[in-house]
């Protein structure tokens, strides 16, 4: 990824175009281009009302200028986020900042950087197909509600779904 | 009794199963009939696994869509998250180039997705299905009185574009299903706020929750009703945390408004499984003996 000059070092800004591309390549990623900066994510956003160092209008400055190493790092505060969708909601260019939050975290993932709670939970999923780890107390607690016992996931089928085609591969370069 | 598809997902069956209990014996109440769907995984849920790969993530989502596609019934789901995404893969996939794309990996295990389905959350099913009369008219011991506060959660409502459930800003469905209990709804000043449960950084939602928890104590509520079992775990589990936290006491019970409704119906408290929540709406029962007990 090239070096974007910091919008605050005085210098000319230069804008990490390579990273924007990249991003642009995930689902919805390319929404942050009509970001004009008015703010109106940030006032109904849970997450910046109760953190010092989340804000999506900033969140979406730093990937207009291209600034993708300071939110594709360990702890990013992208995790900060609670999903809420105010900022969709909220939006006059729908720019949907959570889901550009997303697509930034689908970047993190491709480094292979994730908080140690969201690996363990994509990990249940990925090797059983559920997000909630089945026990043999599942199955007794669902008996007491006179419930059927929970059915295998056919993860032969989840498994050929998970692998991005050849030619995605490609793309993603 | 008009069938539908039912996905369960992952939280309600393996951790919330009383939740699941609910579902099956209130719906077929109000004309609606349970169609089980063969071979469903995970939505996958809308925080950590799409976090990992958007475009897997709509491919499994696909696949869950494609099971009830194939008997032909539009699709309902007892949880919030379930609902975002499975909702949120139904509108992508209107787009040609994304379903071109999605379809091409179903290919590989002999599926297509094409958008025949719709997608519901089973309170929006409820409502637009049956209706409010209908589910006053299902209940035999009305918990009259009753203050029961709000949450809906984000996920119900919001992207509102995409969720096409109610006006985000000023919605009504939850209220209404409270007030056909004969329970009095109760917006409490921070009914808009987030459960917290997909930031990782704990002291945002312990404090989000410490700010929500404080209004409806002040509006004296004594239930907080909810329609999604991740803000419900938030809740029961979470609340402990926050009093400790902020060394203040909180015991307002949330409950999954089925179970409420279950209750409401004459399903007795005991078969609830409210037993197994950390903070139990033992208020409830002064309702126990209010009118014909009804054996499910």
């Amino acid at each position: 990824m090239a070096k974007a000059n910091k919008p605050n070092n005085g210098d000319v800004v230069h804008v990490d175009f390579d990273f924007r591309r990249q991003l642009a390549k995930k689902v919805e990623g390319n929404l942050a281009s009509f970001c004009y900066q008015c703010g109106a994510c940030v006032g109904d956003c849970p997450a910046a009302t109760y953190s010092d160092t989340f804000n999506p209008r900033e969140i979406m400055l730093k990937v207009l200028y291209g600034l993708g190493e300071e939110l594709l790092v360990e702890d990013s505060v992208l995790w900060q986020c609670t999903n809420c969708y105010n900022c969709a909601e909220r939006c006059p260019q729908e720019v949907k900042p959570a889901e550009v939050i997303i697509s930034l975290k689908n970047m993190l993932a491709d480094l292979n950087i994730y908080p140690t709670t969201v690996e363990k939970i994509i990990d249940t999923f990925e090797n059983t197909g559920r997000t909630t780890p089945l026990s043999p107390a599942v199955d007794r607690q669902r008996e007491q509600f006179g419930l059927p016992p929970m059915q295998p996931v056919p993860m032969d089928e989840i498994k050929k779904l998970l692998e991005p085609a050849p030619d995605e591969e490609e793309d993603a370069k | 009794m008009k069938p539908f598809a039912f996905f369960p997902g992952c939280l309600i069956p393996v951790r919330y199963p009383a939740m699941e209990f609910a579902i099956r014996q209130t719906l077929p109440k109000l004309g609606i009939e349970i169609v089980d769907l063969e071979g469903a995984s995970c939505c996958p849920d809308p925080i950590y696994f799409k976090s990992k790969d958007k475009v897997a993530w709509l491919s499994v989502a696909a696949r869950n869509i494609t099971l009830a596609e194939d008997l032909g019934l539009d699709l309902f789901t007892n949880c919030s998250g379930c609902t975002a995404t499975l909702s949120e893969a139904y509108h992508l996939l209107k787009d040609d180039e994304i379903r071109e794309k999605v379809n091409k990996r179903l290919k590989r295990i002999g599926r297509k997705y094409k958008g025949t389905s719709k997608i519901r959350h089973v309170t929006t099913l409820v409502r637009d299905e049956a209706g409010y009369d209908a589910v006053r008219e299902s209940i035999v011991r009305p918990l009259d009185g009753m203050k029961m506060a709000i949450h809906y959660g984000c996920h119900l409502l919001k992207p509102s574009k995409i969720m096409n459930v109610d006006d985000p800003n000023n919605p009504e469905v939850l209220e209404k299903l409270v007030e056909a209990l004969g329970a009095t709804p109760v917006r409490h000043r921070n009914w808009y706020l987030c459960c917290g449960k997909a930031c990782q950084e704990e002291s945002i939602p312990l404090n989000m929750m410490h700010a929500l928890l404080n209004t409806v104590k002040d509006e004296e509520a004594e239930i907080l009703c909810l329609i999604c079992p991740t803000c419900f775990s938030q809740f029961d589990h979470g609340q402990m945390k926050v009093s400790k936290h902020f060394n203040d006491d909180f015991h307002i019970p949330p409950v999954y408004y089925f179970q409420l409704l279950a209750y409401a119906q004459g399903v007795p408290y005991e078969k609830l499984g409210f037993e197994r929540q950390r903070f139990k709406p033992e208020a409830l029962q002064r309702f126990a003996t209010s009118s014909v007990q009804v054996e499910s």
